[in-house]
């Protein structure tokens, strides 16, 4: 079995195989996470929340600099084309152009919006107007958008091999016995579309070239990815580029690499010796800059009378545009009891732009499939579908074929979420409720990574007048860094968040990963938690020394240094700091995990939706969203990454999609209007919970990421539920009227 | 965006007759809401652009003995407050609440509204050139289509996006067209034209023609109208099929009734065919189904919006069903 990973997954995963992991993390124990504390798993509200609701949080698009010149890109508008001749001149004699620069001379265009050209001009309008006049002349040639279309043989070649390439196959068992031993067997086909990320504030970049060294302000998840690609693209030191991300206004995955609109920023700065900003529009940010693969996807599985399950098969055809497509399997192989699993994965070239990674690829589709097919499986059965799952629980992965789970408490996600929607209010059968607007309940599982990197390093520093910083090269997404840091370093250093200045955002920092994959958290508080450490080590050494007690004896404490046996010897926190000769640095890393385990997250979804069987409309009353991720540092924090992932999962379920035109070859929606994203009128009630058991095994928190998991099972919950409502499965998402009207009136035809 | 001047006229006479010698080369802005979005996407580059907001007394509502009289610049926002309204005209209250949201109320006028350019994507995207803008091709017919026309549509096939054309419709009302010749009159249901008519545009309005006024007739004590609007999401989206209905009844028997729907062809649609079939009869069930199956039956849908054929008659079943339902 030489299973391939996508690229995207291994990223996310931590770096390197996800199912390769275990074996090899040979490292020592981790050191266990204390019982109890006093700050962590407080509700605390953000550091900088009120910073950026009031809006003097300065985010890229914000950025003002004298001098600063405003680039725009040229496009192609056509989705297949030779570009034989760039004529820029007339672009640059417009008054007010300061520098153009050519992008594709000659070459190969796959996507209608690929750069070719770019202007700098002292506003963005001269440069809008300018790139008009620019001259590109095409030979157009014949496209494809469909990934459909793109699988048949007689299709344009979009790429330099077919369009069809393997992705992923792997297995184990024997399905063919494994089926043939079933009671019952379902096999259905899962369809998922584009889905574009839509991070609020827009990709962009201001790079500012001073002599030979090169600053770039980002909206970027990956700090240190966009410095060292950067290097490479520009054939410059690594050394002598400093990347900074101070605020993000969202990225989903799709800001994870070195991005075009940053090399020409940058290329522009340098021609025209001064500060240029990119600022990419909603169109340019729809149509240019990723979007989740789609997955066609079927699911054969085979259980017994009771439930178990006996074998599962899974063939996956997944469209990347000009990127790689999605591998969507990694549920079915690894979250249930199965010992007879196959799996065939192809990726389809298209002249879409590149997809990209999209909060947690892969898996949101694989779920949709996954458990999908279960609930058909449980009908077939006429069991309940909760019973399914908890009957073919595993506790180690693979489908219980591989190493044990460092924790897994997803039997407590199932009975939490059960009692809080009332489960035993679903409908028995499929279907069965009666009227014009039909009521339903669906649960779906989730499976994802989230245990961090090892390696992540973080800076505690104490100044000699007992203030405090917390550094770390990371980068905020949204889901509470700063918070986090503050509330780490002042628990462990006896003292209160608002004492912690938090520094992140500058590759001049300690080295952290890629702010994506449910990494952040338990990269960045456990290197942050080893750093405070070791200052409270040096500061009870010094405590110590002055009071002239042993160090076992001194406690640290509401920001002093006492004897435990008698309190009334003590040191205040500045007076421990100024016996430093200087600002003290403590560098602290995050350790490897125990070797031998397998680390992931868990959790349970539950939802009630409301099906109009006249229109077709889904409505979503209510989501029970119960995760099992470790320690929860802070309920506000997490409850907040809930309420997105499970919003966003919805809006993926009903509304989201990019929509491709086979004519023109462009996205005819790409605005939000027409590719429509939920908005406040369609959000349900969200009822988040946390198990909030810390894996002892992860790291000295016992905290494991939460960024991917509410997002997975969120889209498959209410298709689930929908299907328990009318009876019919509708599998194709988003479950937009069209589609449900025909589903049911293809359950018409059949009855 | 090109730049533009910026004209502030003092009278409409002074805005028609800027228009009138600007030979299309100017254009009006009203609340801006959809005219920003066109002059960003470079669908329309006018050399001026002519501010109506500095026309004293264009935003006002009145009542006179023809009715109620809704200036061309009066905000969405201010119709839907007005009691009078509310309680009077129920359908237009439906209707001006279900316009896009309160930011949108807020900036959105009644002229406007009923002026707006069609949401067509491929009308909208500045890069493909179809009928609408001078081009061979209507994109919808082999493309994407699941929003398009299934009623009225020949040569293009956009749906007329507004809220409050079905709504005004359906109570009888009348727009006032100044000009530098003068003034005319013409029910509302009559501005709208056809693609078939003139592809390029949407109503009646001639170069230097300005709509200012809509005079809504007042319902007879005791009747009854019900706007329902279909969309995809909770909020801010535009009808994918919405229906105007309003009626006089005796008891549940129809004396006279109009049903307009948005969302179903170029222009707002009445459903003539519909409403005869239904004067003189109970509002029921079955005769509702039977006047609606009437009313479908020249639809014409394409690829991927058949779907809508069936949302529209039970969006408009409902609506008259409402018609007795409410008081």
């Amino acid at each position: 079995m030489n299973a391939k990973v996508p690229r995207k997954t291994r990223a996310l995963a931590g770096g390197r195989s996800p199912r390769r992991r275990p074996q090899a993390a040979a490292a020592p124990a981790a050191p266990q996470p204390p019982e109890k504390f006093r700050l962590i798993g407080r509700r605390t509200p953000r550091v900088d929340g009120r910073l950026i609701v009031t809006g003097a949080a300065p985010f890229t698009h914000d950025l003002r600099f004298d001098r600063l010149l405003h680039g725009r890109i040229l496009r192609s508008p056509h989705p297949s084309a030779d570009v034989v001749s760039v004529d820029l001149s007339p672009a640059l004699a417009v008054p007010g152009v300061k520098a153009g620069i050519v992008l594709l001379a000659k070459g190969r265009v796959r996507y209608a919006g690929q750069p070719v050209a770019a202007v700098a001009a002292l506003d963005e309008n001269t440069a809008v107007e300018a790139l008009k006049l620019a001259k590109v002349e095409y030979t157009v040639l014949p496209f494809v958008v469909s990934p459909d279309k793109a699988r048949d043989a007689s299709a344009p070649q979009v790429l330099d091999k077919p369009n069809v390439q393997p992705l992923d196959e792997r297995s184990r068992g024997d399905v063919a016995q494994g089926f043939a031993a079933a009671d019952a067997v379902v096999e259905k086909t899962y369809r998922t579309s584009w889905e574009v990320h839509q991070p609020l504030e827009t990709h962009s970049s201001v790079a500012d070239w001073r002599g030979d060294r090169l600053t770039v302000w980002d909206s970027t998840q990956a700090i240190h990815n966009v410095r060292d690609q950067l290097a490479q693209a520009l054939d410059i030191p690594a050394s002598r580029i400093t990347v900074i991300k101070h605020y993000m206004g969202a990225g989903f995955g799709s800001k994870l690499e070195l991005g075009d609109y940053t090399v020409a920023a940058a290329r522009l700065s340098r021609l025209a010796r001064r500060p240029v900003k990119i600022v990419l529009d909603r169109r340019e940010n729809s149509t240019c800059v990723g979007f989740r693969p789609d997955c066609v996807m079927t699911v054969k599985a085979g259980a017994k009378k009771d439930g178990t399950l006996t074998a599962l098969q899974f063939t996956n055809y997944s469209s990347g545009g000009t990127g790689e497509g999605d591998g969507s399997s990694e549920p079915l192989y690894d979250l249930y009891q199965c010992p007879n699993v196959k799996v065939q994965e192809f990726q389809v070239a298209t002249n879409a732009c590149e997809g990209r990674a999209t909060r947690a690829p892969g898996h949101t589709q694989g779920t949709f499939a996954l458990e999908g097919a279960l609930d058909e499986l449980a009908a077939a059965l006429d069991i309940d579908p909760l019973l399914l799952r908890v009957k073919n629980l595993s506790t180690k992965n693979e489908g219980g074929t591989g190493v044990p789970y460092s924790s897994k408490n997803l039997d407590r996600c199932y009975r939490l979420g059960a009692e809080k929607i009332d489960w035993s209010r679903r409908n028995k059968k499929p279907g069965e409720g009666q009227g014009l607007i039909r009521r339903g309940l669906g649960m779906a599982s989730q499976i994802w990574y989230g245990g961090g990197v090892p390696g992540t390093q973080a800076d505690i520093v104490i100044y000699r007048d007992g203030s405090v910083e917390a550094v770390c090269g990371t980068q905020d997404i949204g889901c509470g860094t700063r918070t986090h840091m503050a509330l780490v370093a002042a628990e462990t250093l006896g003292l209160e968040p608002e004492d912690i200045t938090v520094r992140i955002g500058e590759t001049a920092y300690p080295w952290a990963p890629v702010s994506g994959g449910s990494l952040t958290s338990p990269s960045v508080a456990p290197a942050v938690r080893d750093a405070a450490l070791k200052a409270a080590e040096a500061l009870k050494k010094t405590a110590a020394a002055k009071l002239k007690i042993p160090v076992e004896d001194v406690v640290l404490a509401g920001k002093k240094l006492s004897s435990a046996k008698d309190p009334s010897q003590s040191l205040s926190f500045a007076e421990a700091a100024r016996t430093f000769r200087h600002e003290a640095v403590f560098h602290g890393e995050r350790a490897p995990w125990t070797a031998g385990f397998a680390y992931n997250t868990f959790g349970a979804q539950f939802a009630e939706v409301e099906v109009d069987t006249e229109t077709g409309k889904v409505k979503v009353v209510k989501v029970v969203a119960v995760h099992d991720v470790g320690r929860i540092l802070n309920p506000i924090t997490a409850e907040s990454q809930v309420l997105g992932g499970v919003t966003q999962g919805l809006s993926a379920g009903i509304f989201e999609e990019k929509l491709m035109d086979g004519v023109t070859g462009r996205m005819v929606n790409p605005n939000l209007h027409d590719y429509k994203v939920a908005t406040t009128g369609d959000t349900p009630e969200i009822v988040p919970v946390f198990v909030d058991v810390p894996d002892d095994k992860v790291n000295n928190l016992g905290v494991k990421g939460l960024g991917e998991p509410p997002r997975i099972p969120a889209s498959a919950v209410i298709a689930n539920a929908v299907y328990n409502a009318i009876g019919v499965h509708v599998r194709e998402i988003p479950m937009t009227p069209d589609r449900v009207l025909r589903a049911l009136a293809g359950k018409e035809k059949r009855s | 965006m090109k730049d533009f001047k910026l004209a502030e006229p003092k009278s409409l006479l002074q805005a028609a007759a800027f228009l009138a010698g600007s030979e299309g080369r100017a254009t009006v802005i009203a609340g801006g809401t959809d005219l920003l979005g066109l002059l960003k996407e470079g669908l329309v580059e006018p050399e001026s652009v002519v501010d109506l907001a500095t026309v004293p007394g264009l935003d006002a509502l009145r009542m006179s003995r023809d009715g109620m009289h809704l200036g061309a610049l009066l905000r969405l926002t201010d119709l839907a407050a007005e009691p009078t309204v509310r309680q009077a005209f129920p359908v237009l209250h439906q209707a001006v609440n279900a316009v896009g949201s309160p930011q949108l109320r807020n900036m959105g006028t009644v002229g406007g509204n009923l002026c707006q350019r069609p949401r067509c994507w491929y009308f909208r995207d500045a890069q493909t050139v179809c009928r609408k803008k001078g081009g061979g091709l209507c994109y919808a017919v082999m493309g994407r289509n699941r929003y398009h026309a299934i009623l009225g549509a020949s040569v293009c096939h956009i749906v007329y996006p507004s809220d409050l054309a079905p709504a005004l419709i359906s109570l009888g009302a009348r727009v006032t067209i100044v000009s530098p010749k003068g003034e005319r009159t013409l029910p509302l249901e009559n501005f709208y034209a056809l693609p078939s008519v003139d592809v390029r545009r949407e109503n009646v309005l001639e170069p230097g023609e300005l709509l200012s006024e809509v005079v809504v007739p007042v319902p007879a004590p005791g009747a009854k109208s019900v706007y329902l609007k279909f969309m995809e999401r909770g909020a801010w989206d535009f009808a994918v099929v919405s229906a105007a209905a309003a009626a006089s009844l005796s008891g549940k028997r129809v004396d006279d009734i109009r049903l307009v729907m948005g969302g179903v062809a170029p222009i707002p649609w009445r459903l003539e065919a519909a409403e005869s079939a239904l004067r003189g009869k109970p509002l029921t069930e079955a005769s509702i189904r039977v006047a609606l199956v009437e009313g479908f039956k020249n639809a014409r849908p394409m690829s991927e919006n058949a779907y809508k054929v069936d949302l529209a008659k039970a969006v408009a079943g409902r609506a008259l069903a409402a018609l007795t339902a409410r008081t």
